[in-house]
């Protein structure tokens, strides 16, 4: 019924990757997420970009789960950013406080730029 | 005399997992017809995934059902609004109690965040909550073109 989230993931240089995200973040696509996410941290990862620009719609349980992503990369002196979000992705990840623990960019390009993610 | 055109829908559906999506495209198409826009669909459409989620979560209904009725209202001088109910037969809950939850970064517990997402999207939300069930009645208007 649902576009089944998919994930591609891109490493950046030594402690950086992008994570690309397709479809819907619900609770199980945020714990796809969160796997995927614990196992670049665990491989050393410390800047972590999650690229929306294909993720449509995500619900509240999806964005707790990515909030305990942002909790455990910053328990390991690291940090999760944001781009590419849809205008009520941005308006809801405000909602929930996420904003005040993670940056959002407008484009990957940006976050790339900021964030030192050398390729 | 002013014209005013309606279309009316209601969905039965079962608390499966995902069922939250169909009931969001179903009042998107309807949305669309009426001209809201783009950004306004998208936004009724995460009201109603979290309205059918907390039904799903939270209700204990026996019959395992959400009622989904909407009504799209076009008139002819105004602007055009869709109105979506839903509705579960399961145990009720305070609005109050749920709109003073705050789920943050630390807290054991992140959830709970479905109201404030619903009423921040939408132009008007009402609720009525009994031992019997719960109906969420919301408003989104759109912009005569």
């Amino acid at each position: 019924m649902t576009d089944e989230l998919r994930l591609a993931v891109e490493r950046r240089g030594n402690d950086g990757a992008i994570l690309h995200t397709k479809g819907y973040i619900n609770n199980v696509g945020g714990e796809e997420i969160a796997t995927r996410a614990y196992e670049l941290l665990d491989g050393g990862v410390r800047t972590l970009l999650l690229d929306l620009r294909e993720t449509k719609i995500v619900n509240s349980i999806g964005i707790s789960i990515l909030i305990e992503i942002i909790e455990k990369a910053m328990e390991r002196n690291g940090r999760v950013a944001f781009c590419c979000l849809t205008p009520v992705i941005h308006k809801t990840f405000h909602i929930m406080g996420l904003a005040n623990y993670a940056k959002i960019f407008d484009s990957e390009e940006s976050a790339i730029s900021e964030l030192g993610l050398a390729a | 005399m002013t014209a005013t055109a309606e279309r009316q829908m209601e969905l039965t559906l079962p608390m499966v997992p995902d069922i939250e999506i169909a009931a969001a495209r179903a009042a998107g198409n309807m949305a669309r017809e009426l001209g809201l826009s783009s950004e306004q669909v998208d936004e009724m459409t995460s009201a109603i995934i979290e309205a059918c989620i907390n039904a799903c979560e939270h209700s204990r209904s026996a019959d395992n059902r959400i009622y989904v009725r909407c009504l799209g209202v076009a008139p002819r001088d105004g602007n055009p609004r869709i109105e979506i109910w839903i509705s579960d037969h399961g145990r009720g809950f305070d609005p109050d109690e749920a709109r003073t939850r705050r789920r943050t970064l630390g807290a054991a517990h992140k959830r709970g965040w479905g109201l404030q997402i619903i009423e921040a999207h939408m132009d008007e939300v009402d609720i009525a909550s009994t031992p019997d069930g719960t109906t969420i009645h919301m408003v989104k208007y759109g912009k005569k073109s």
